[in-house]
């Protein structure tokens, strides 16, 4: 099973459409001024995710499940009926164990209650006392229905990019892939051949995996589709990265010597100039292909990752931060040169296997209130004082935490509640839309 | 229209609505499922015989974890890694001679999955032999338990999946003399570990079932541990007894794990004291100074299997041989094993394993008790009780009988099988 990705309960009931991932946000579209949000909600989620699991030293791969068993808890509930936040702590509660790697319940709750009480995202409900963690545990292991083994792109990643990337990987992250690799028959591709990238590339392709959890792209593709985008989008960065920078690969070949990543293999993460030692894109490309894979898939999963880093662009944690972000759009993304990557430069080695192709996107922010412009004085808004939010240029955590509440209200309303216990209200949503739109 | 209070209760507790949604959906034990009785309780809670009240009514056997308790409330603390463990796995696999999981219900604090029943185990085949009958287990049936122990197993090895508690009491037959491997509750999947096996446990397999690279401490290990137990299974369906049957040597207050030179001792009598030649890694045994230190063996497995009717050929040793290997790399796989000659020589093996036995050969049905603990499960229907028990002192009897096969000591009152103090020791840790 571990080895057959067909037989398991990852592709045989969590593999789902497009259009069931549409339908399980129906209400939360009812209740959302804007559906962009729910976009940028997801890459919200996935970075506290991301934020939480690292406060406890989950590796990639454990905060990879927890964001899967997220998105999964997802696809039968509610944003507005529920709290992700509480959710989310269970989500790394749960990945922990499922991954073989418990941490103790009275720690998630202690690091749970400290990012999401910090003043960028503003949320003081978290409840102190474990047992409601555990009791949340216990409902999102009954909606996972159980299923709590997931694969993941990444071991595709170093089974295609062979002994070279495997080794080198494999010492540096001291157990990130796991020991003494006992890798099965392979579940895809003809087995044949290995695709020889350096160090950077392989790191970028991990980077980029590490991104699309920010999407739903792990609900919709198998994670060996995922991964050979991933490489893919590798492949055509790096190449005209390359390209213009030092021309043609050929002329680099010596250089690549001496930056060899074995050098200094932990210093940066930065791609050397010439990461594809010895394959011209061409080669790359053709190799893929080669793979039997449906390549047009590939390109339109590398398409949604592309789309995924469109959106992201305009979110940012950290106000003081926007250098990386700004010059990182879509419409430059196969030709940026100079923003690409700047992932993490320091720190354990462990934690490298963590980074993104944004490196901002994760940092943590100090600042305050959000610098984006928008009316946003906060929780002493009350609905119907406030038809919609003002959408702001640049998404942050503490506009996307007044959305959710705001979802949530509306949602109460809905349902006949009085708001705030205090000011019975009429509230009507269509009639604020029209209003709104008029 | 719902009060103010209940909307600050929802924007205090949003999950209200949700756990309210899902409790009033959720499908009740009770709902789907007539309990019969109890069978066992183990370390992670206890084992009941239910009726399906749908299809058929066929039997199932519900395991129920223990609740966590404080005091006397019950309440949520986290759900133990060994469930998740057995969950997680379940959910993944599917095979002929492993325990099918048919579905796992979550309610009122408590998690119950439900599995395909199994009449017998080996403890009880092994018991019946012995105490009733008094006669060896025939070849035939030795032969085909064997052999699909081994086809189980193969599946989970190639799934990836070490079982590490294989022991008679966690091999079950089924009433058309099916083997099913159960209790999936130590079980570790070994494809990319983020942490090394010995790390999460530090105690694997059962004392006499544990594989002398575990008992000398080895940081890596594999599924060869499992094909080690299977050499202990297969010796104890021969003769009855376990082979190896040392006393564990506890954990310190520290919890560091002892030198089981006990154990040690009870194997090297009949395999010898290993050596560097046979067991190249040896010597880089976090024990091996202590193994030292110990007198020395020649083997005796050869006599050992000749006087044991079931495994008195030269290839009934040479199978037995293999699984014992010291160096784990040498130890046959399961696959190997399935191959070994022995399984071509008559009788062979059948999918049956009780295949053309007498009716009184069959070991008899589970008893079935009443729960001692009638708070952890709601009782059963008196009908149905009364069908399986008729007096008192009847049940008294059962539940005793139950606590000696399955090695329980149920409440510390009930002997072991062996005697002498010894119990069926558990390889967990709390
Ligand atoms: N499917 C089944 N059909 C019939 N009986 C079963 C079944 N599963 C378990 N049992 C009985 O319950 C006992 C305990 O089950 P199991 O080993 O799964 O639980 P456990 O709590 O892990 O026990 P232990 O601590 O003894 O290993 C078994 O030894 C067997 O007697
Ligand atoms: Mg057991």
């Amino acid at each position: 099973m571990a080895t057959d990705f067909w037989a398991s309960s990852h592709y045989k009931r969590w593999n789902i459409d497009r259009a069931t991932v549409k339908l399980a946000r129906s209400q939360d579209l009812q209740y959302v001024d804007d559906p962009e949000y729910l976009d940028f909600l997801s890459i919200f989620f996935a970075n506290l995710i991301g934020k939480l699991g690292k406060k406890l030293g989950l590796r990639q791969r454990v905060i990879a499940t927890a964001i899967v068993f997220f998105r999964r808890f997802y696809v039968k509930n509610s944003y507005c009926e529920t709290d992700p936040f509480v959710v989310i702590a269970a989500c790394c509660y749960v990945a922990a164990k499922a991954e073989e790697s418990p941490i103790h319940i009275k720690n998630v709750v202690t690091e749970a209650r400290l990012i999401f009480s910090s003043e960028e995202i503003g949320v003081k409900t978290f409840p102190s006392d474990n047992h409601k963690l555990a009791e949340m545990e216990f409902y999102l292991v009954a909606d996972l229905d159980c299923d709590l083994v997931v694969f993941h792109p990444y071991r595709t990643l170093m089974s295609l990019c062979g002994k070279e990337g495997q080794i080198t990987i494999r010492e540096a992250e001291a157990g990130e892939m796991g020991t003494g690799i006992d890798d099965g028959p392979r579940y895809w591709g003809t087995g044949e051949g290995k695709l020889e990238l350096q160090e950077g590339a392989v790191q970028l392709a991990w980077f980029i995996i590490n991104d699309t959890y920010r999407s739903d792209l792990c609900l919709l593709y198998p994670p060996h589709l995922i991964a050979i985008a991933a490489l893919y989008l590798t492949v055509v960065l790096h190449a005209t990265t390359h390209n213009q920078l030092h021309g043609p690969p050929s002329s680099q070949g010596s250089q690549s010597q001496t930056h060899s990543s074995k050098i200094a293999p932990r210093r940066s993460s930065r791609p050397t100039n010439s990461s594809l030692k010895r394959h011209t894109q061409q080669d790359i490309v053709t190799f893929l292909a080669g793979l039997n894979v449906n390549m047009s898939l590939i390109a339109t999963i590398a398409q949604e990752i592309i789309s995924m880093y469109t959106l992201w662009e305009r979110y940012k944690e950290d106000p003081s931060d926007t250098s990386a972000r700004n010059t990182f759009s879509a419409s430059q993304f196969p030709s940026t040169s100079n923003t690409l990557p700047s992932a993490p430069v320091s720190g354990r080695a462990g934690m490298m296997r963590s980074g993104s192709v944004f490196s901002g996107g994760t940092a943590t922010s100090s600042a305050g209130t959000p610098s984006t412009g928008e009316d946003l004085s906060g929780s002493q808004h009350r609905l119907g004082q406030l038809p919609q939010l003002v959408k702001p240029a640049v998404m942050t955590p503490l506009f996307l935490t007044q959305v959710l509440l705001r979802m949530r209200e509306a949602k109460m309303v809905d349902m006949g509640m009085v708001v705030g216990g205090m000011r019975p209200m009429a509230y009507d949503k269509r009639l604020e839309r029209a209003q709104a739109a008029g | 229209m719902l009060s103010a209070e209940s909307s600050n209760m929802f924007m205090q507790d949003p999950m209200r609505f949700y756990r309210a949604k899902r409790d009033s959906a959720r499908r009740r034990v009770g709902d789907k499922y007539t309990i019969l009785g109890f069978i066992s309780s183990g370390t992670y809670g206890r084992v009941y015989q239910a009726r399906s009240k749908e299809e058929d009514g066929q039997i199932h056997a519900i395991k129920k974890f223990k609740p966590d308790k404080e005091g006397d409330v019950v309440t949520y603390t986290g759900i133990s890694q060994s469930a998740i463990r057995e969950i997680a796995l379940n959910r993944e696999i599917s095979h002929e001679n492993v325990v099918a999981l048919k579905e796992v219900l979550l309610e009122d604090k408590s998690i119950y999955m439900v599995f395909e029943y199994a009449e017998h185990d080996f403890l009880q085949v092994i018991h019946h032999h012995s105490q009733t009958l008094r006669s060896n287990i025939s070849t035939s049936v030795l032969k085909s338990l064997t052999y699909q122990l081994l086809n189980g197993l193969l599946y989970l090895h190639n799934a990836h999946i070490i079982h590490r508690d294989l022991k008679p009491a966690n091999i079950l037959i089924t009433h058309q003399g099916v083997v099913k491997i159960g209790d999936l509750g130590l079980a570790r999947l070994t494809q990319e570990p983020l942490q090394p096996l010995f790390a999460g446990d530090k105690v694997v397999v059962t004392i006499w079932y544990r594989a002398p690279e575990l008992l000398l401490g080895a940081k890596h290990y594999n599924k060869a541990v499992d094909i080690w137990a299977v050499g202990c299974v297969v010796a104890e369906l021969a003769s009855l007894r376990p082979i190896f049957k040392g006393e564990e040597a506890k954990l310190d207050s520290k919890k560091n794990v002892p030198f089981q030179k006990d154990q040690l001792l009870k194997i090297f009598e009949v395999l010898g004291t290993p050596n560097e030649h046979d067991w190249e890694g040896l010597k880089n045994m976090p024990e091996y100074q202590n193994m030292k230190r110990m007198d020395t063996y020649n083997t005796q497995l050869h006599k050992w299997c000749m006087s044991r009717q079931s495994l008195a050929t030269a290839q009934g040793f040479d199978f037995l041989n293999q699984l014992f290997k010291y160096d784990p790399d040498q130890r046959l796989s399961a696959k190997e094993a399935l191959q070994h000659q022995w399984f071509q020589e008559t009788p062979k093996p059948t999918a049956n394993a009780f295949h053309g036995l007498p009716q009184h050969q069959i070991p008899p049905n589970r008893r079935i008790t009443q729960d001692d603990a009638p708070s952890m499960m709601p009782l059963p229907a008196v009908a149905a009780t009364s069908q399986l028990q008729t007096t008192a002192a009847s049940q008294l009897q059962a539940a005793q009988a139950q606590a000696q096969l399955s090695g329980k000591g149920s409440a510390g009152s009930f002997g072991s099988v062996g005697g002498a103090g010894h119990t069926r020791k558990k390889a967990r840790l709390g």
